[in-house]
């Protein structure tokens, strides 16, 4: 094999593991093979912005699914008599306090292992100075992922971009009227509450449009469910 | 205990009939289920029922779990197999490509429309007209956050071709893009 044929397999190997670097995903040696080969080709970072960019879209894409229907519980249990012949007799009832723990302690989809990676790492010390800031900015309106919603208004899906300010993204939401009510998810994504009294289409899109212009601050903006 | 002691201990307490077992399991996955799925059949309702499936699968199953694998990774799995049936039984594939991303067209209220010119819009427009195949991978690294060996499991696939999965989805979005006129420069 000539050595530009050697060179153009090694690059495609480690492009081939580019995503699960940026997620923090990769075993120590693939993890170390990838740092080497990007600091003796640096271009290869331009790459690695490309799958960041790929990740905040696809998990932006899956936060806006939701959450399957209220009730959806009780119809999973409505329908197991006819699955309960597989197991023995068993005494319910004794457990409720730990489902119920269980379910408060319920982790948020993607949300696992976004500390292992470097890029996240960056997300997790901008959402510290978020926190702190807003907590003191704004009378402690800001919960880290508590998905509570305040107020009258439309949700937004937001992600802002590495170098904004903590400060400048609180004054940007009390110029909106906005306030954080869960995040950071994977990727940076948080879900803002912009209270609105016109919630016509045309004046959230407007409202939307605003807010997705100030690229100093927010990289992407996407309408989220109320 | 780590969270996937947690799940184990839970898929262990649900093979014997503990049904307090299944609802922490259900309460504990069934967002990412629900989501993994929805991104497969592209309807919330079927998505909804193929999750139910799911769950029942993991109560019937539960004293088949292994522990090879993290017991999330397991449930994925089994999310995909449903998800991959119900495409299948439907023959809806083919229509589902096309017909899905239409629909998804028409839907767009207006502030998404809106929002079309705009750069990650574009691109998210671009996830969507993805294979289920290409969705599929690009969900379970991106989203699911999960290693090559954890999407292998859940895919049933071997790690290399996780790998070049992962990597002709990633092509495949690059001329989904181009032909939206946005050139990535790459590959």
């Amino acid at each position: 094999m000539s050595e530009q044929s050697v060179e153009e397999v090694e690059r495609e190997e480690v492009e081939m593991l580019l995503p699960w670097y940026a997620t923090g995903r990769l075993d120590r040696a693939d993890m170390a093979r990838v740092e080497s080969y990007l600091a003796r080709h640096p271009q290869l970072t331009r790459q690695l912005d490309l799958v960041r960019a790929e990740q905040e879209q696809t998990v932006a894409t899956n936060e806006a699914l939701g959450s399957p229907p209220a009730g959806a519980i009780d119809r999973l249990m409505a329908s197991l008599p006819a699955a309960r012949h597989a197991h023995a007799p068993w005494r319910a009832g004794t457990r409720l306090f730990e489902a119920v723990a269980e379910f408060f302690a319920a982790p948020t989809a993607g949300g696992l292992r976004w500390a292992a990676a470097a890029a996240v790492a960056l997300v997790a010390i901008q959402a510290a100075a978020i926190a702190t800031l807003l907590l003191s900015d704004r009378g402690g309106t800001y919960q880290v992922a508590s998905g509570q919603r305040a107020g009258d208004g439309i949700s937004a899906l937001v992600v802002f971009t590495d170098d904004a300010k903590a400060s400048a993204i609180s004054k940007l939401l009390a110029e909106f009227d906005a306030n954080i009510v869960d995040g950071p998810k994977p990727g940076g994504v948080y879900t803002i509450r912009l209270r609105m009294e016109d919630r016509s289409q045309a004046a959230q899109a407007a409202l939307l449009r605003r807010l997705a212009e100030r690229q100093e601050i927010v990289r992407s903006v996407l309408r989220g469910r109320d | 205990m780590s969270k996937a002691d947690d799940d184990t201990e839970l898929l262990r307490r649900a093979a014997v009939g503990d049904e307090t077992a299944l609802r922490g399991l259900f309460a504990r996955h069934q967002t990412r289920v629900f989501r993994f799925v929805s991104r497969l059949v592209g309807n919330a309702a079927v998505a909804e029922e193929v999750t139910n499936e799911v769950f029942l699968e993991v109560w019937r199953n539960a004293g088949k779990f292994a522990g090879a694998s993290a017991a999330a990774t397991w449930i994925l799995s089994i999310a995909h197999h449903r998800a991959v049936s119900r495409l299948r039984k439907r023959r809806e594939e083919t229509w589902d490509e096309g017909a899905a991303a239409a629909l998804r067209d028409t839907a767009d209220d207006p502030e998404e429309a809106a929002q079309k010119a705009d750069k990650g819009a574009i691109l998210r427009r671009c996830l969507e007209k993805l294979s289920a195949e290409h969705r599929a991978i690009v969900d379970l690294v991106y989203y699911h956050e999960l290693s090559i060996s954890e999407a292998s499991a859940v895919l049933q696939i071997p790690e290399n071709t996780v790998k070049t999965r992962m990597f002709y989805a990633r092509k495949r979005l690059s001329e989904l893009l181009k032909a939206a006129g946005v050139d990535r420069g790459w590959p």
